[in-house]
């Protein structure tokens, strides 16, 4: 800020550009119309195509809306979208369906990929650059694509899949097309496709941990598994919570498998809420109940994120 | 695919040759810690390779071999019919045009609009700067379920639906790159900036002269991550587009697996599949050093 005086001072000659605007005053009115002006882009995308939206949703939430008549029109019903949607048999087990998948993809990444960060982190190997780039290389794959390949794999007759389970004296399972195996059927899609993105971060949060602790604990003889609980794991809950809450939100969006390929069936195994708030919005014209949904999830997302937030910095402390 | 080998995101990699060289001159032997590392890490990557593997050879059969129980392990006669049908059966050359233009648009606004947003975050003093910053970055958290009625109703409104207008238009900035651009930015020393200031660089000339060629990690970060990002995008294209002339890649995709739905045209829909995937990979396989160390950053630090 003071780099007008500065310059008037020692840079006598350049004077012409800066020595003007002397007072700090003016050099702060001239720095808040840059910053307006670089800012206002973002802002204006942002604003109009993000919490514009949010706000409007919560407005629809209270509302009757088909989404074919004027939204001046809609008539208001209070909190009764809500109870509809609570009172549904058909939502209720959409939650249900979202928290299994979420909690099971939860539940296997990150600790695959804490195992597979330290994997390709400590050891010394020639594989390792190759093993992290193939496994992030999932990542970049259109989750549409997976969808497809994931459906040829898990294919009950001629499906590769069903096959190792025949070599192995097992009969195969129905995968996508039973109720009871669907959903965790789904569930392989996301690891395949995310494991290498955490597993990516994890690294990142292992080389955060300092060297001189292992060498200090192999001085106090304490091996792979001691220093692994002792200091890997401890200094790795920063990282770690954030890989939690990454792999949530992600998640908790999935829908393009369950839109290609299961449409939420077999009997609604399948119905994640992503699903739910498409479909009822726009094959069920209920677009005042579909953005109950959505504030509701919004709402459980918010308080969930808030924790885990919360988590983060206490630890860290 | 060697080469690909030898980066890695840090650089112990060159190290390790010259360590790993010399005691094996002398015979000594392999110890079973060494081979246990490397069956790990082979199974860890067979885990991502064996379905794009899956993919691959059964794009390359022919319908009859593709029907075989058990499944043959390896294409007997490969041919590539099923990605001439594929391309037959939709216009998958033009959606390839449309899925450049709506990611190749929105990847440029981003990168733009990020860097401006981003420097001003990181190297302008103002009251509510922070707030302002985290309540942009807290919107990176929300699925984009939650928006789509009301951003649909919007899109149609301005007139906009089924048009490349209004595939693009939300997509020209977001929040993650707000995020990334601050982190990055950040970094670099404020006396840098305060300097070219001193020469009295104007404010676009500093972003565009200094700022600007000292952030190509960031830039490449970015700038796959959001063409990646979009390129792959389902939900949005799908509620906004009818004509079929106007699809990204990943709509003809749907187009193509809902057409085909009967197992003796899976493999045209698997050779889609690949043939969609493959300018993803290609950008994620020329940028990936500097790619997954900038996603490695942005995650260490958020």
């Amino acid at each position: 800020m003071t780099a007008g005086i500065q310059s008037a001072v020692s840079f006598p000659s350049r004077r012409r550009h800066v020595g003007g605007r002397g007072t700090r005053r003016s050099r702060r009115l001239h720095e808040g119309r840059w910053a307006a002006l670089l800012l206002s882009p973002a802002l204006a995308i942002v604003i109009c195509f993000v919490f514009a939206p949010i706000a409007l949703t919560i407005w629809i939430s209270f509302h009757n809306w088909s989404m074919l008549t004027p939204i001046t029109q809609m008539p208001w019903v209070g909190l009764s979208n809500y109870r509809t949607i609570f009172d549904d048999p058909v939502f209720r087990s959409s939650l249900l369906d979202t928290l299994i998948y979420v909690g099971l993809v939860v539940a296997v990444t990150v600790p695959l990929a804490t195992l597979i960060g330290m994997l390709l982190y400590f050891p010394r190997n020639r594989l390792r650059g190759f093993a992290r780039t193939v496994l992030f290389a999932t990542y970049v794959i259109p989750t549409v694509a997976v969808a497809i390949v994931w459906g040829a794999l898990y294919e009950p007759s001629y499906g590769p899949l069903a096959e190792m389970f025949k070599a192995v004296g097992l009969s195969a399972p129905a995968f996508l097309s039973s109720p009871s195996t669907a959903l965790v059927s789904l569930v392989a899609f996301n690891i395949w496709q995310m494991l290498g993105y955490y597993t990516v971060l994890m690294v990142a949060g292992l080389t955060l941990i300092p060297g001189e602790l292992y060498e200090v604990a192999s001085i106090d003889g304490a091996g792979i598994v001691r220093q692994t609980f002792a200091i890997t794991l401890p200094l790795l809950r920063r990282t770690t919570t954030f890989v939690i809450l990454i792999a949530l939100i992600n998640a908790v969006q999935v829908f393009d498998p369950v839109y290609l390929l299961t449409q939420g069936g077999p009997i609604n195994s399948t119905d994640v809420i992503s699903y739910e708030i498409q479909r009822t919005a726009f094959e069920y014209g209920l677009a005042g109940q579909a953005s109950a949904m959505s504030v509701s999830l919004l709402v459980v997302l918010a308080a969930v994120a808030a924790i885990l937030i919360g988590l983060m910095r206490a630890r860290s402390r | 695919m060697s080469a690909l080998g030898t980066t890695s995101m840090t650089d112990p990699v060159a190290e390790d040759r010259s360590r790993t060289k010399v005691p094996r001159r002398r015979r000594r032997p392999i110890r079973l810690s060494k081979v246990l590392t490397s069956v790990a890490i082979g199974l860890v990557i067979l885990f991502p390779l064996f379905p794009l593997y899956w993919l691959v050879i059964s794009s390359l059969k022919s319908t009859h071999e593709l029907l075989q129980a058990p499944p043959s392990w390896f294409p007997a006669h490969p041919t590539i019919s099923a990605f001439k049908e594929a391309f037959d059966a939709v216009p998958f050359a033009h959606s390839f045009f449309n899925s450049f233009l709506y990611a190749g648009t929105a990847t440029i606004s981003v990168l733009v609009t990020s860097m401006m947003a981003g420097y001003v975050f990181s190297k302008y003093h103002f009251r509510g700067r922070n707030v302002l910053f985290w309540v942009i970055v807290a919107t990176m958290f929300m699925p984009p379920i939650v928006t789509l009625v009301p951003l649909y109703w919007m899109i149609s409104r301005l007139g906009l639906s089924d048009s490349y207008l209004g595939v693009v238009l939300p997509w020209l900035a977001n929040a993650f790159g707000v995020f990334l651009m601050r982190q990055f930015i950040g970094d670099l020393p404020d006396e840098l900036i305060d300097a070219a200031r001193i020469d009295g660089a104007s404010e676009l000339r500093i972003l565009w002269r200094v700022v600007v060629p000292l952030m190509r990690p960031a830039i490449v970060t970015l700038g796959v991550f959001s063409f990646v990002y979009y390129w792959n995008n389902f939900l949005w294209p799908l509620t906004v587009l009818e004509t079929s002339s106007k699809y990204p890649v990943v709509l003809a995709l749907y187009q193509l697996l809902s057409f085909n739905m009967s197992a003796q045209y899976e493999n045209v829909v698997l050779a889609g599949a690949l043939v969609a995937s493959v300018p993803t990979i290609i950008v994620f396989l020329l940028s990936q050093r500097v790619f997954v160390q900038g996603i490695a950053r942005v995650g260490v630090k958020g």
